[in-house]
């Protein structure tokens, strides 16, 4: 073995597997990247779409249910007067901040393993903000007049108060709403312009045509555009960190024990970036393998998200052990009485079953071979995600129904309407991807082009030829 | 009545070196297209650094302003509220939609910045599109494109070839 081999087979081994497989010219790259999209339409799509759709007619039902007859059609009562709305909107919320995270700050890191996520990413933060922002929304009571949460000159001359959260969470969801969605079309632009020229129908060349504005690749423009898509990747990377911590203010203003601690906002912004890791495995694993974007996602992205799941529940886990702690430190008996009862009280099971999602599953991810198995990673990812609804929920719920005054105690049980609006959610944000994936590149075309010119030129090109060479 | 000289390139360093001359014959409209930017067109084509910073920054300021100014006239000027006998004006319970305020604005100022004073889009009909085979500049080919007086445009178009030019076509804008 010559040195010069052998030294690229310990760079290899340090850097662990490549970002790209294979050196398929920009054409061929363009061609099998769009082929999901500008291809015929699969009948396994249109089943998967059916069947989301179905999930999607269950959340109309329950969200029509709730504006005819109002919130008593939900299990909620005093004091559990935030219950799954809440949680839901928490939850989604929260799976939104990772694809902010892998665009925004990975790119800033200039980690090219995002590379190949981050659109996909950036359109599951756009949908999941989607389904977060309806909570807040409806559980008004009146959702009609939610507009009275803005500050604008009113007959009654009254203004919202700004020394409560709840109109921060207004400014900062709306913000964060209209800037990923910025980011993730300004992002598209350059792609929608690759899908006008490289599409053979006329309908598809004149929408993407709209679409894309115009778009002709010239140097004037990519100058300005480059600088601006790394400022909004700049200003979205503190964006996101305000918003999961304004949404834990909610919380941590309140004087309720189990909300009334500072350890809230990084503790909800690290399981944030948990969940919102392990929706983006859950999404990728069989969308990888069912558009074929297995050369540009490889080993290598799952491995890396493996470890940040890892990382961030280890936080979380920590946020756990701290907030008990500090329960415990405080001497204050309700503090302590709050999280006894996560052990012993009614919904202990729940909270086990977050402690174990949350804290033993993800264990498994110390061992490479298992961050590297797609049917370990999908299912720790599911249970992650189930790790994180359920801890929002023992943070919601259980609290409320276990206040100060145990005269004032209530258990809280779903209804049909909960459920409905939860797993419909679900269902709703899945139409939304599916058509995603149906209709706009869901691999950013034109970075994976930068991203192998990259790479040729750090030298990597012998060794991605190396890999194209093996798999013949 | 001018025109469009639309040369294509396969090499990289052919294609800058196209911009270099004609740029150092006096051309001013040269433009370079490609499916994704280039390591030293801004240096071939004489581009100055860009201003989106200064726009963002400018109206991120302007969006922070206005969100304090909005809370403070609302909550200590128009209808002073009393809440838990807080001071109306309690800039630490400002802040978060101080913030958010800043970065809205900011990053609606660089997207409609760029997309309406930068590239001056929606324009969907630009005479480089006439060429059929200019669709390859989103896919994987690099164009130049020179904006020239009419009566040039034939003369640039040898230089182009002269220069390497995979091939060459004339738009001639319609006016």
């Amino acid at each position: 073995m010559s040195t010069a081999k052998k030294s690229l087979e310990e760079a290899h081994a340090l850097e662990g597997p490549p970002v790209l497989l294979g050196r398929p010219d920009d054409r061929a790259l363009t061609e099998s990247l769009l082929a999901p999209v500008l291809g015929p339409t699969r009948r396994g799509f249109l089943l998967l779409l059916l069947a989301a759709m179905a999930g999607m007619g269950f959340w109309l039902i329950s969200l029509g249910v709730t504006l005819f007859v109002g919130i008593g059609a939900w299990g909620n009562n005093i004091p559990v007067a935030w219950a799954y709305d809440i949680t839901n909107f928490v939850w989604w919320i929260g799976i939104g901040h990772a694809g902010t995270l892998i665009s925004a700050i990975l790119l800033l890191f200039q980690q090219k393993w995002r590379t190949s996520i981050n659109r996909f990413a950036e359109a599951m933060t756009l949908f999941a903000v989607a389904m977060a922002g309806l909570y807040p929304i409806i559980h008004l009571g009146r959702p009609w007049l939610f507009w009275w949460l803005i500050p604008y000159p009113s007959t009654t001359q009254l203004w919202p108060n700004f020394k409560s959260a709840l109109p921060w969470d207004v400014f900062a969801i709306s913000t964060y709403a209209t800037v990923s969605f910025l980011f993730w079309y300004l992002g598209l632009i350059p792609d929608l312009a690759t899908m006008r020229d490289a599409a053979k129908g006329r309908t598809h060349r004149i929408v993407y045509g709209i679409l894309s504005f115009g778009w002709r690749g010239s140097a004037r423009h990519w100058q300005h555009y480059r600088i601006g898509y790394l400022l909004l990747a700049g200003l979205s990377t503190p964006l996101v960190v305000s918003v999961h911590t304004i949404v834990s203010f909610d919380f941590a203003i309140s004087q309720l024990p189990g909300w009334h601690t500072t350890i809230f906002p990084p503790y909800f912004v690290a399981g944030a970036i948990f969940s919102g890791f392990a929706m983006v495995v859950t999404l990728m694993i069989p969308a990888r393998k069912l558009l074929g974007y297995g050369a540009v996602v490889t080993e290598r992205h799952l491995d890396n998200m493996a470890k940040v799941i890892l990382a961030t529940g280890l936080m979380v886990s920590y946020g756990y052990v701290m907030e008990h702690f500090i329960a415990w430190y405080s001497g204050s008996e309700p503090e302590l009485f709050a999280f006894l009862n996560r052990w012993e009280g009614h919904y202990r099971y729940i909270w086990f079953m977050q402690l174990f999602c949350n804290v033993v599953a993800p264990q498994v991810f110390w061992f490479p071979s298992m961050r590297r198995n797609t049917l370990v990673l999908f299912v720790v990812s599911i249970l992650v995600n189930i790790g994180m609804w359920s801890e929002r929920f023992v943070i919601i719920v259980v609290s409320l129904s276990r206040d100060f005054i145990p005269s004032s105690w209530a258990n809280y049980s779903p209804t049909w309407v909960d459920w409905g609006l939860l797993f419909g959610s679900i269902s709703t944000f899945g139409v939304l991807f599916l058509l995603f994936l149906r209709f706009l590149p869901a691999i950013p075309i034109f970075e994976v082009k930068e991203l192998r010119r990259e790479l040729e030129h750090q030298g990597h090109g012998a060794r991605a030829e190396r890999v194209a060479e093996g798999s013949k | 009545m001018t025109s469009y000289v639309l040369g294509q390139f396969t090499e990289e360093a052919a294609l800058l070196d196209a911009a270099r001359v004609l740029r150092a014959d006096g051309h001013a409209g040269i433009d370079l297209h490609s499916p994704y930017p280039l390591h030293g067109a801004d240096e071939a084509l004489g581009l100055k650094r860009s201003t989106v910073p200064l726009v963002a920054l400018v109206a991120g300021v302007v969006g922070a302003a206005t969100g304090y100014l909005l809370q403070w006239y609302t909550a200590a000027l128009a209808w002073p509220l009393n809440v838990g006998n807080r001071p109306p004006h309690s800039s630490p319970a400002f802040i978060p939609v101080t913030f958010e305020l800043g970065v809205l604005f900011a990053a609606l100022a660089i997207f409609l910045g760029l997309l309406v004073a930068y590239f001056r889009f929606p324009r969907v009909h630009h005479p480089v599109f006439e060429v059929e085979a200019f669709r390859s500049a989103s896919i994987d080919a690099l164009w130049l494109s020179a904006e020239v007086d009419g009566r040039e445009a034939e003369r640039v178009a040898g230089e182009l070839r002269r220069m390497g030019a995979l091939q060459v076509s004339i738009v001639a804008e319609a006016k």
